[in-house]
This record gives C-alpha cells, structure tokens and sequence, in this order.
C-alpha cells in the first residue's frame, strides 16, 4: 500500500524534476534561493512554535494544542512501520499502555523519576514490539492488521484481570491514579500546561528530525522498498525482516515515551483508556488523513482531525449527542475518497508553489499546469 | 459431564449466531479484500429493522426477514456504490487499499451515531414475541428455542450462500472477481458492480443475523461494536473469505465462552478466545479452514 | 430669592434623582447576570441513557429555579447550563472540565456519573478552586482524595453495600427464612470491583458462603455461561452490579434458564435504568434494587416532580435523576448564602450547607450536609422490589420499614 504510494509519489517527483527541466535549467542561484527560503520558514515556524504559549494564554486551547502535538508525535512514530514499513498496525496503544503503566507504577511504588520510567517503559515496550513484529510480520494486509488488534485486546483484558503483577500492583480494571502531590521537573508533574507544552514540543521535533534521518537513510530505502515489493527487495538481498524489526522497535520505543508522557499529563491511567483501540485507531486515521509515509504527514493530520474532533464535540456535544462523532466520521470519509493519499499532498503541492513564488521563479507556469491537472485527475 | 454438554450445546448454538454475524463480513473481504469496519454498525441497523418490522406489525420475528433481507441489500448496494467505490477508483492498482478501513471506520461512526440521534440510547427488547425465553427441557438440561432457531438460520444461510457461488452464473462472477479482477474484466464482467452486489450480499446476511439475534437480544445504537472484534476474530479463525471457517470459526469461539466459565471467571475466557486466534494466524495464516484468500 | 433657591433644589433634586437612576442602571444589568453552571455527563457512547436523564433532571430544575426568579442574594441572577460530552471517557472528561472552567469561565461544575471519569475529573476542579458537585458516582475514592472542592449528595459504594447486608439481615428475620449461600456477579469495571470488594468483606464478616464471585466483561454478548454458573452454585441470593445492557441481558437469560432463587439483589444502574423494566417485563418481578430515591417516596414535592419530569420527558424519575435535580438546589441555596460568584465564597457556602427543605428537597433522607471530606453525611437508601401492583410492574419501596409503602408486604422468598 505504501508501496503503491511511495510509487505514486516518486511518478510525481519525475513530474516535478521534469518541469524544472522544462522550465529551463534552473540557475543555481535560484535554487540556492529556495533553500534559503525553505530554510527561513523552518526557523519561522519553530519559532512560532516557541513563543505559541504566550499568545494562547487560554489552558483550554493550551490543552487542545498540547494533545496535537501529541497525536502527531504519536503518529510519527506510528509512521515509522505504518508508514515506511508498508504495514498497517492498528494495536500501538499497547505502547503507550506500556509506557504510562511502566513509569507510573516505578514512580508510585518506587519513588522512580518517571523520566527514568520513561526510558525503561520505552525499552520494555521496544522488547514486546520485537515480540509481536517477529510472528507478525509475516502477515499480510488485513491479516497483520487484525494480529495486531488482537494483541492490544488481550493484553488489555489481561491488565483488566490482573491485580497484582508479581510485586507490581496493577490495579486492574480500576487503573492507577497519580497524587499531584509535589510538581518539578523530576517528578515530572507542573502546576501549569506550558512545560508539557515544550516537553512534547521538543519530543516532536527529535521524532520528526529522526524520521527525516531515517526516510534519506538506508534503512528507510529498505523499509519502502520492502513495502512497496518484499520478494524483489529480498532478491536483490535486502534484509526486509531485518529493517522492518528495526523499525518496530523504534517504532514502540518511542511510542511507550508518549505513553509516560500521557499518564503524566492527565494523572490518570485506566486499561480501557489507554490501552484502547479507539486510541490505536485515532493513531491510524491520523497517519492515512495526513498522509502515511510522509514526514508532515502526522503532524498535518492530527492538525486537521484532532481541532475537527474536539469543536465538534464541543458545539454539538450537548444539543445533538452523537453528531460530532457522525460529522469525525464524514471527514474520515471525505478525506479519503478525495485525497486518498492524505492531505500532505496538496498541501506539499502548495507549499513549493509559495516557495518558488518566495524565492522569484517565476517562470514555472507549465508546472503549475501539470500540478493542476494532477490535481483533477486526483 | 452433563454441565460439559449443556455447554457444550449452548457454545454451539450461540456460536452459529456469532459466525452468521461474521458471514457477512467474510463474503465482503473474500471480494472486495476489504476489511469492513462498519460491518458491525450494519448488524446494528438489521435489528432496529427487525425491531420495528415485529414492534409494529407484530408478527413472528422471522417474518420480518421479508422485509429485512431486501432493504438491507439495497442498503449494502448503494452504500458501497456511494461511499466506499470512489475510493476503489482512486486506488485501482491496490490490492487491498487500506484507506477502504478509514472509509468503512466512518460509515460505523456515522451509523451508530445517527441512531442514537434518531432512536435515542434506549435499550429495546420485543416483550411478546413467540420465541422470548421459550426453553427446552431435556432432563436436566435447558437449551434455548431462539437461539436453535439462530442455529438453524445460520446453517440454512451458509449452505445457501455456498451454492449460490457454487452454482449460479452470478455467483461464480462474483468469485472470478474475486480471484483475479482485472481478468475478470477482460471477461467482460463488471468490477464495481460486483462489488456492490457483494457488498449487498454481505449486509443482507447482516440483516438476517439481526433477526436471528431480535428475539432474545437488545437493541440499541452501539449493539454493533460488540459483536465487530468478535466477527474479526471469528473470521481470521476460520479463514478470511471462507464461508464454513465463519461458521465453524463462530463455534469454536461460542463453545470456549460457553464452557471456559466453568474453570475460570468469564473475563479470562475473552483472554483465551485472543490467544486462540493468535496461535492460529501464526501457524496456519490463512485460517483453520481456509484456503489462501479464496473459497 | 426663595423661588429661584426652590427651583435649584429641585433641579438639584432631579438631578440627583437621575444620577440615582443611573446607578441603578448597573445594578438592574446586573440582575440579567448569570451563574454558569457546567455538567460534565456522557451524552453519547454506552452510558447514554443515564446522562439524557442527569440532562432532563438538570434542565428541569434550573427552569424552576429561574422562574422563582433565580439567585436572590445575586439580584436574581439566572442559572446557565453548560454542558460537555464525556462520552464515558476519562480523558475527554479532564478536557471538558478545563474547557469548562477555562473558556467558559463556569463558576460551579457537576457530573460526572461514571467513577472513572469522575475521579480525574475532579482533580482537575481542585487544581483550580472551582467547586464541583458530585450528584452521583458511588465509588469512595471521589471523596477520599482529600479534595477541598468536592462535594458528593449520592452514598458512597461502601454505604451502599453496607444498607444491602442490613437489608439482608433484616429480610431475614421479617420472614424467618434462612440466608446462607451468596453468589456476587458484577462488571468487570471500577464500580463493579469496588462494590464486589465490599461485599467480600461484608460476607466473611456475616458468617455468608460466597459460592460464587464472577465477574464478567460488561461487553458480553452471551451470559449463559454466567448464568449457568449461578444456577449450579445453588446459590440463595444473587447480588449484581450491572450497566443497563448486561443488566437486561443478565435478567431476561436469569429468567430463561429458571435459576431458583430466593432473592436477587442489584445495586442500581443498570438495574434501575428507565427502559430496564420495560426491556425485562415480568423477568425482573421480585428483583430488589437499592436506590436513593423512588418515585413512592413519602416526600412533599416528590409525587409532583416526578409528575412533571412523567409529562416533560415521559419517564419516572430515578435515582440518579433525583440527584442531579438536588444538586441544582443544593447550588441554588450555597450561591443565597454566597451571595458571591467568587468560586472560593461558593465552596465555603457548599461546605456549610444545611438544606432540609424546599422544592429540591424531594429526597428520602431529612437533610443534606457535607462532612469535612466533602460526602453528604445523610445519604441514605432504600431497596425497593420490583412487583405487580394495578399499574403494571412498579418499583416498590420496601426498606428500611419506615418508607415501606404503606399495604405493601415484600415478597420472600422469590416464588
């Protein structure tokens, strides 16, 4: 499927290079200006980002922003197997299930740091990725997708019936409540939404730089490669069990930090909740929405599905219960029957137009064209 | 030993109704190799249709299936010609287009949340109805006349649902689409319109489960999403696609949540019917009774 | 001279007249002000049903109050209902609630229903010093955390299964029949675990053989097998706690499988939810529930709201309706006495409520006061017996003696 997709986009890259060709050999001047231009609006945004907390003063749009940054650092990990790898895991809440239940029990039984309980969720959680990816990934399509449902439903019953861990009280069903008893950075606990705020922030920039890193290395030419055609990859000997494997780990690993980061947050962890596939499925939507394999892909979809989700409820919550999720659902379906491959797309599309516009070539009409008519077409 | 087999029965009979409910969802993947996340929302709409067919006119409940199985065909056609076939256009070189889950995601949410604005969260139950806790005694021994009925339903489906792929000209195009699409359409037969029949096919096997389930069961806006991760499950176990391994599939699931409870709490069971399904699509992917990806 | 000193004074006095009326002009917009009052319940997903009703009983009392012509103390300020969808969910629940206090500034919150919710839910109120009134959430822990800002009217799950051991002791000796086996089936969730963990204790503590303890997964699609277990524990009584789908479900299967019984006993909920009895018929005959309130409550003011509440939404009161209609009083009465929107004056009245009557008080119990944890210290509860009277199946108040309705004798044992 990504395979299908990452096709399709390197047949529009060919499209992009071709019209630069025929727009004429672009001067290096020219493109040294894009990079230039790319590169102010990086710094803009970031900035933008930083200083986002003092304009929205509001906890409540602080609140609805911190859980974007969220679902798209969420995704992004996501992304790493569902994206790259060309699979469709729709179980990663056992992730951050292991996370939230690893560093929160360490912190209340323990007194553990929960930024220690963080890695150590986070490297449990990359060992019980590598145990559901090794059986798994010789699923396909459908098959992979309901495997890893059916993993995150039996541990979740599991948790429900289970008290006592060995020395581990999980509490069962009931979940575990953290006391807002002494807030600071090393019980990861503040009294006001601007620290989670930067602390996801900078978790979501790392895991986007990462997957950039990953997308031009070489184990992301694998992945896609093992995606798009496993037996032809695996003729030419590349490892695709191998790559994917790397990818779960990471994949869970940082999937479980979002996990510590969430029981943090809201103070509560509770198996239905968090372990949840209304929370595996959120994940999925997101990724598709946006658009899998692309690197904007998550944080553009949590931008447009979360806001969707949240106002809806809000406004029509009271009057007419049940119509936020009917309208959730109707953008589900608009989406995807318009921009099958995610909003990335003509977003992207939009993007290098302005860019171009910003760094003066203005010559590139004819690409324009092709862009529209792709866009038809689409 | 007699609690062993009064169990046992019960596990059976209730197990049936569990696979005709995944019935449908298998003959809408065996074609269209789409999951169908909605598919639980549709069962979810045969019995508010059932329930209002017997609640108004109040006949038998399996009378209502004359009203039930051609609507929820209609309903199963134009819902896939509508919603889920632009996206099958726009992905026609994949295989199994993933996005077709998002799409069927939101039909389910849609549906279940239209009812609730349409019906309200109210549970409903049809009082008097000829079949409404109607036992049979055999000694000791108490096994329920519904769900023999569900049992005999979903027998008489499966078996006709079979011949009809076996046998008609229209069943073995839908399975010639189903094996390899594009050679069917050099056939001359057309794609999308199998689909929608399928689709249809599949949410009137739906609607006849809802009917099954209306005499004994509850009916209300999130009905469906109980019985979704079963069918899933039901399905994979007895090979996506294959119309015995949905009914068998169903059994065995039926008989582990009948007898498990005897040795364990009834939460445990759920947990095991995970590991069951788990073990399967490790050593045998393509389920206890099927064939890879065709029937 | 004196004339024109008249005419000055008199100008004088209009003038002053005026300027009077004029600082009377924000005082009567002060009178259009509003106390905003947000309730976080689950309006869609599987509690439905009982958030519709808190909502009816909600809008219901807050109509009467602002047509008594609203706060008095605040120049008959009107009531503003807010309301947000938890949809069962604690995480939207901690959002709403910092939606609500945040955005749209609501000076007092309730809800939430469900314990799960409830119980985050609440810390976030505490966090900002806004009070939050909780109608009905049984499970202890919402008034154990030590919070200043909670304030719970309904008992708390360990009163409830106290009143149903008393109930059974008293059972006992009213009708000189026997008692020794019990059987406990409940939902594998907060409320049911932390019920059946009382009960655990009650029983060892009354010398009871618990013959079974099962819970099962509220998503059951078949609870045969529970009722099959049940039937073979030979059990005397059957004590349940149930969501409204398995509480029917559980119900219809208990009747088709004849399990002989000499009582059940439920603990609300599901059992006491508007389309139960209606979804059961005949199948519930018998069954005791435990509940705050029932519409034979010998109560001035009750058999009237339930009336109107009958005509505006076309369902008797329950318990959890009751409550949530008291909790409209009980912040009507603490805002008199504030006479303040401050949230900090709001708690300070709410802890020192001493409501005994007027029209909110349509309870069983004398009165409403909050100890220093913040749980109504007189909640109390009645078990009622679901039987056939002239107007079809009722619930009928049967316990404690006093409320008993009048010409009415239980039924036990379960014929």
């Amino acid at each position: 499927m990504t395979g299908k997709k990452s096709s399709g986009f390197s047949v529009e890259g060919v499209d992009y290079e071709k019209t630069g060709g025929i727009t004429g050999p672009e001067s290096d001047n020219s493109k040294a200006n894009r990079k230039k231009i790319e590169k102010l609006l990086l710094a803009a945004t970031l900035a933008a980002t930083l200083v986002l907390p003092i304009v929205v003063v509001s906890p409540t749009y602080l609140h609805i922003i911190i859980l974007i940054l969220f679902y798209a650092y969420l995704t992004s990990c996501w992304n790493m197997v569902g994206g790259f790898a060309g699979v469709l895991p729709l179980g990663h809440s056992v992730f951050i299930g292991c996370g939230a239940y690893t560093s929160t029990i360490l912190s209340l039984q323990y007194g553990l740091s929960p930024w220690l309980g963080m890695i150590i969720g986070g490297i449990l959680a990359t060992f019980i990725g590598v145990l559901i990816a090794l059986p798994t990934f010789k699923l396909r399509g459908a098959y992979f997708a309901l495997a890893t449902i059916a993993f995150a439903e039996g541990i979740r019953v599991m948790i429900e019936n289970i008290d006592y861990l060995g020395p581990f009280n999980l509490n069962g069903p009931r979940g575990l409540q953290i006391p807002p008893l002494n807030t600071g950075f090393t019980s990861f606990m503040f009294e006001t939404k601007e620290p989670y705020y930067y602390i996801i922030l900078v978790m979501l920039i790392a895991i986007l730089t990462l997957t950039w890193f990953i997308s031009r290395s070489k184990l992301g030419f694998y992945l896609s490669a093992g995606g798009e055609e496993p037996e032809a990859a695996m003729a030419l000997g590349v490892n695709v069990t191998r790559a994917k494997l790397t990818a779960m780990a990471m994949s869970s690993f940082f999937t479980a930090l979002a996990g510590t980061f969430y029981a943090q947050f809201s103070l509560f962890i509770h198996p239905k909740s968090i372990i949840s596939l209304d929370l595996s499925f959120e994940i999925a939507f997101i990724a598709l929405i946006g658009g899998r394999g692309s690197i904007a892909g998550p944080v553009l979809g949590a931008l447009l599905l979360r806001p969707v989700s949240d106002f809806s409820r809000i406004y029509f919550g009271d009057v007419l219960p049940g119509l936020h999720l009917v309208i959730f659902g109707g953008v589900l379906i608009l989406v995807m029957i318009y921009q099958p491959r995610g909003i990335q797309e003509p977003l992207t599309r939009v993007y290098k137009r302005v860019v171009d516009r910003l760094a003066g070539i203005s010559v590139d009409e004819p690409g324009k064209k092709v862009g529209k008519s792709k866009e038809a077409t689409a | 030993m007699l609690y062993f087999l009064e169990d046992t029965i019960n596990g059976i009979l209730m197990g049936s109704i569990y696979g005709l409910t995944a019935l449908g969802l298998t003959i809408i993947f065996g074609v269209l190799k789409v999951i169908n996340f909605a598919h639980g929302s549709l069962l979810m709409v045969g019995m508010y249709l059932a329930y209002w067919a017997v609640a108004l006119t109040g006949v038998h409940p399996y009378l209502s299936l004359v009203v039930v199985i051609p609507v929820m065909f209609i309903f199963g056609y134009y819902l896939q010609d509508i919603v889920i076939k632009p996206i099958f256009k726009a992905e026609r070189n994949v295989r199994e287009p993933i996005t077709v889950i998002i799409v069927t995601t939101g039909v389910w949410y849609i549906l279940d949340n239209l009812t609730l604005l349409v019906f309200g969260p109210q549970y409903r139950v049809i009082n008097d109805n000829p079949l409404r806790g109607k036992m049979v005694e055999i000694g000791e021994m108490l096994i329920s006349v519904p769900k023999i009925w569900g049992c005999v339903t979903a027998v008489i489906t499966a078996v006709l649902i079979y011949y009809f792929f076996q046998y008609t000209r229209l069943g073995r195009a839908i399975r010639a689409t189903s094996l390899d699409r594009d050679a069917a359409s050099l056939a001359g037969i057309n794609q999308y319109k199998i689909y929608n029949i399928a689709f249809g096919i599949g949410t009137a096997v739906s609607g006849i489960a809802a009917v099954t389930l209306v005499p004994f069961y509850n009916t209300y806006p999130t009905v469906g999403v109980l019985f979704d991760i079963k069918g899933f499950i039901i399905v994979v176990l007895g090979g996506l696609g294959s119309i015995t391994g949905a009914i068998l599939g169903g059994m065995i699931v039926g008989i582990i949540e009948s007898v498990g409870p005897q040795f364990m709490t009834a939460t445990w069971t759920e947990a095991i019917v995970y590991g069951l399904f788990l073990l399967v699509l490790f050593i045998k992917p393509s389920g206890l009774f099927g064939v890879k990806y065709d029937w | 001279m004196n004339k024109t000193s008249f005419r000055q004074t008199s100008i004088g006095a209009v003038a002053a007249l005026g300027l009077l009326c004029l600082s009377l002009g924000p005082v009567s917009s002060l009178a259009a002000q509003t106390v905003k009052v947000g309730n976080i319940i689950p309006l869609s997903g599987p509690s439905a049903t009982v958030g519709q009703q808190g909502k009816n009983a909600r809008e219901m009392a807050v109509a009467e109050i602002n047509e008594a012509g609203g706060i008095k103390s605040l120049n008959g300020a009107k009531l503003e209902l807010i309301y947000a969808d938890s949809e069962s969910k604690p995480e939207k629940g901690v959002a709403e609630a910092e939606r609500l206090i945040n955005t749209e500034k609501v000076n007092v919150l309730t809800g939430c229903w469900n314990s799960s919710v409830t119980y985050p839910t609440t810390a976030v109120a505490e966090r900002y010093g806004i009070p939050f009134v909780v109608p009905v959430s049984v499970a202890d822990k919402i008034t154990d955390q030590g919070f200043k800002n909670v304030f719970r009217i309904a008992a708390k799950d360990s009163w409830w299964t106290r009143d149903q051991f008393t109930f059974l002791k008293d059972l006992q000796t009213e009708f000189g029949s026997e008692i020794k086996k019990l059987a406990f089936v409940y939902e594998n969730g907060d409320w049911g675990q932390g019920i059946a963990g009382n009960w655990k204790k009650l029983a060892e503590e009354a010398g009871y053989e618990v013959v079974l303890d099962e819970p099962y997964p509220s998503t059951a699609t078949d609870l045969s097998p529970v009722v099959q277990k049940i039937r073979r524990s030979r059990a005397d009584v059957l004590m349940m706690v149930s969501n409204a789908a398995d509480a029917i479900l559980l119900t219809n299967t208990l009747a088709e499988y004849k399990v002989k019984l000499k009582a059940m006993i439920s603990s609300g909920g599901g059992h006491a939810d508007p389309s139960f009895i209606e979804a059961t018929g005949r199948n519930a005959q018998y069954l005791f529930d435990i509940v705050e309130w029932e519409t034979d409550v010998n109560r001035a003011g009750a058999a009237e709201a339930n009336a109107k509440y009958k005509s505006l939404y076309g369902s008797n009161l329950t318990g959890e309706a009751v409550d949530a209609y008291l909790a409209m009083y009980i912040i009507k009465d603490a805002l008199e006495r504030a006479a303040s929107l401050d949230p900090a004056k709001i708690r300070e009245a709410l802890a020192q409520t001493d409501l005994a009557q007027g029209p909110g008080m349509i309870v069983g119990y004398d009165k409403v006061m909050f100890n220093d944890k913040g749980q109504n210290q007189f909640a109390s509860l009645v078990m009622v017996q679901v039987n056939k009277t002239d107007n079809g199946l009722e619930r009928i108040t049967v316990w404690p003696k006093s409320a008993r309705r009048s010409g009415y004798s239980p039924v036990f044992p379960k014929p």
